[in-house]
C-alpha cells in the first residue's frame, strides 16, 4: 500500500513539536545537564554512537536530551548531522593489541595472557532494581568516589601494560583456518556506495559496526538456537580506548585522540569439508564503538554465519541479516506506516465492499459518520 | 611513539584549562595569522579484524581542525571532538616547535609537566581497573 503526499497541517505539526518540549519540560525541576548524560548515561551514549556511525559523545548525549532518552532517534538525529559534515581525514589503522584495556575476559581459555580482567560490568550481579538510586544525594556520591578513590595505594602503582591475544596463540599453533584465497577483501565505503550483494566482507563488517544492537542480537540468537549454523564461544572480549592517528594536510602522522571501542573475537571450530580434512577454528570478528559487549559478540557470530550463505538460515542470509539490522532505515519504514495512505486504502475498502456485495452477504446500513470519514 | 606524536599525544590528552593559560602566556611574541579558523568535520576511522587482517571502516568521528601561521610558519591543529579551543592551541605549537629561532625550554617545560600529570592519571585508572582481575577456579578445584 502507497502512502500520498498531503499539504496543510503546518500549524498543528509546530504546536506538536511545542508539546513534545512541553511534555519533555513541565515535570524539569532542573534541566539535565549534557554531562551529566554522558557520564551517567554513559552506555547510552555508546549506543548512539555506535549506532549513529559518529563517534561524538558529547553530541550523542545532547541528541539523547533532544529524543527524550530515545536511543533509535538520537542515532538517527546523529547520524542526520553527520551529514552535514565534510570529512576531511581517514584515519590510519586503529590498533587493538595497543588497547589501554578496561575489560578483556575469555570464555574460551581461563588463563590468557595478562590474566582475565573483568572491568566494569554488571555480569556477575543480581539485576535487583536499587531503590536507593532514587534518592542518591550530591554527599552520597562524593563520599563513593572518595572511598573507592581510597582503595589503591597511590605510592604503588602498577605500570600499565599490553596484552597479547588469545587468538594470536591458537593461530601460531596453527589451529585457526586459513584465509580462503577466493574472499573477496576489497575495501569498501557502503556510506559512499550502495551494498551490493553478495558484500565483501569490509561492508558487511561496517554495515554490522553501526547496526542496531537490537536487530544484530535478535539474528545472532537465532543462529545459536538452531536457526543458523553458529554457536561459537568468546575466544577473547575486550573493551579499552584505542589511539587514532591522522596524517595531517602537511603529510605528518599525528596523533588525535583516542576512542572507546569494545571488540570480540568469536571461536567456532568448523571441518574443512573435504573426507579427512583436519577441523580448524575460524574466527568471527566485532568490533564497534563504545562499550557493548552483546553487539560485538553478536557481529562476531554473523560474521561467521554470513561466511556460509544459506538462504533457508536468517542469520546465514547477508541481505537478510545487513538490511533488517540496520536500525535507521529499519525505523523509518516503520514509522512510513502512520504517513497518510488514505487513497489505496480507500480503493482496498472498495474492493472488499463490493466482494461482499457480490457474494450476496448483507452489510448494515453505512453509518453517518462513516460516509464522513470516506470523503 | 615519535616526538611529534608524542607532543599531540600531550596536548590532546592534557587538560583543555592549563593548555589554554599556556599559549595564552606566551602567544603575545608571536605574529599569528589564523589560515583556518577551528571548525568541526569527520575522519573515517579504518580498522581491521586481528585474524585476517580483513580493512573496514568502522564509523567516523567527529574533529577539530584549525590552521596558523606563527611568524610565517604553517602549524595545524587537529583533535577528535568538537574542540576548537584545543585545536588551536595545537596549532600553535605545532607552528612554534617549527620555527628555528624560538626557545624549546618553556614548551618542553609544559608538555613535560602535562605529561606526568597525563600518566600519573592513566596509572590510577588502570590500577582502579586491575583491582577487577580474577582468576576463576572450576568447581572441583580447590
Amino acid at each position: 500500500m502507497g502512502y500520498v503526499a498531503v499539504k496543510g497541517g503546518t500549524d498543528a505539526i509546530h504546536n506538536s513539536q511545542e508539546l513534545v518540549e512541553f511534555y519533555r519540560l513541565r515535570n524539569a525541576a532542573t534541566p539535565l545537564d549534557v554531562n551529566q548524560i554522558r557520564s551517567q548515561l554513559r552506555l547510552a551514549v555508546d549506543k548512539v554512537i555506535g549506532e549513529g556511525g559518529l563517534y561524538a559523545p558529547e553530541y550523542a548525549a545532547i541528541a539523547l536530551k533532544q529524543a527524550e532518552g530515545e536511543v533509535f532517534e538520537a542515532a538517527f538525529i546523529l547520524r542526520a548531522f553527520r551529514t552535514t559534515l565534510q570529512r576531511r581525514f581517514y584515519s590510519e589503522t586503529i590498533n587493538t593489541r595497543e588497547m589501554f584495556v578496561k575489560r578483556k575476559i575469555s570464555a574460551s581459555f581461563r588463563e590468557i595472557p595478562g590474566g582475565q580482567i573483568l572491568g566494569p560490568t554488571r555480569d556477575y550481579t543480581q539485576r535487583i532494581l536499587d531503590t536507593g538510586k532514587a534518592g542518591e544525594t550530591a554527599h552520597e556520591v562524593k563520599s563513593f568516589l572518595e572511598a573507592f578513590e581510597s582503595k589503591i595505594d597511590r605510592g604503588k602503582l602498577q605500570d600499565i601494560d599490553t596484552y597479547g591475544k588469545v587468538i594470536d596463540l591458537l593461530k601460531q599453533e596453527g589451529l585457526l583456518k586459513t584465509i580462503d584465497p577466493n574472499d573477496d577483501r576489497t575495501l569498501t565505503d557502503i556510506t559512499r556506495e550502495a551494498i551490493k550483494f553478495p558484500a565483501p566482507r569490509s561492508a558487511r563488517l561496517q554495515m554490522m559496526a553501526r547496526a542496531e544492537t537490537g536487530g544484530l542480537m535478535a539474528m545472532g540468537y537465532s543462529s545459536m538456537r538452531g536457526f543458523g549454523s553458529a554457536h561459537p564461544t568468546v575466544g577473547e572480549l575486550r573493551y579499552g580506548s584505542v589511539p587514532v592517528m591522522i596524517k595531517d594536510p602537511s603529510g605528518r602522522t599525528r596523533y588525535a585522540g583516542k576512542i572507546e571501542v569494545t571488540e570480540a573475537e568469536m571461536v567456532s571450530s568448523v571441518s574443512i569439508g573435504k573426507k579427512n580434512a583436519i577441523p580448524k577454528f575460524t574466527i568471527g570478528y566485532g568490533l564497534c564503538f563504545g562499550q557493548n559487549d552483546t553487539k560485538v559478540i553478536c557481529m562476531g557470530i554473523l560474521d561467521t554465519t554470513m561466511r556460509s550463505p544459506d538462504v533457508n538460515a536468517p542469520a546465514n542470509d547477508q541481505e537478510f541479516v545487513l538490511y533488517h539490522t540496520e536500525g535507521i532505515e529499519s525505523m523509518g519504514f516503520t514509522n512510513h506506516l502512520k504517513l497518510p495512505h488514505y487513497v489505496d486504502f480507500q480503493s482496498v475498502l472498495g474492493g472488499i465492499r463490493e466482494a461482499i456485495k457480490r457474494n450476496g452477504e448483507k452489510t448494515p446500513e453505512k453509518k453517518p459518520e462513516v460516509a464522513e470519514m470516506e470523503q | 611513539m615519535r616526538y611529534m606524536e608524542k607532543q599531540d599525544y600531550i596536548l590532546c590528552e592534557c587538560e583543555l584549562v592549563p593548555l589554554e593559560k599556556f599559549v595564552a602566556s606566551i602567544e603575545d611574541n608571536f605574529e599569528i595569522k589564523i589560515a583556518r579558523m577551528p571548525s568541526i568535520c569527520m575522519t573515517m576511522i579504518q580498522a581491521e579484524d586481528s585474524v585476517e587482517f580483513q580493512p573496514f571502516y568502522l564509523g567516523e568521528a567527529l574533529t577539530t581542525e584549525c590552521e596558523v601561521i606563527v611568524n610565517g610558519q604553517k602549524g595545524y591543529g587537529i583533535c577528535l571532538g568538537d574542540e576548537p579551543l584545543r585545536s588551536y592551541c595545537i596549532a600553535f605549537i605545532d607552528a612554534i616547535t617549527q620555527l628555528q629561532d624560538v626557545d624549546p625550554e618553556p614548551v618542553n617545560n609544559f608538555l613535560n609537566e602535562q605529561a606526568a600529570l597525563i600518566e600519573q592519571a592513566d596509572k590510577i585508572e588502570y590500577n582502579y581497573i586491575m583491582r577487577t582481575k580474577v582468576d576463576f577456579k572450576l568447581m572441583e578445584q580447590d
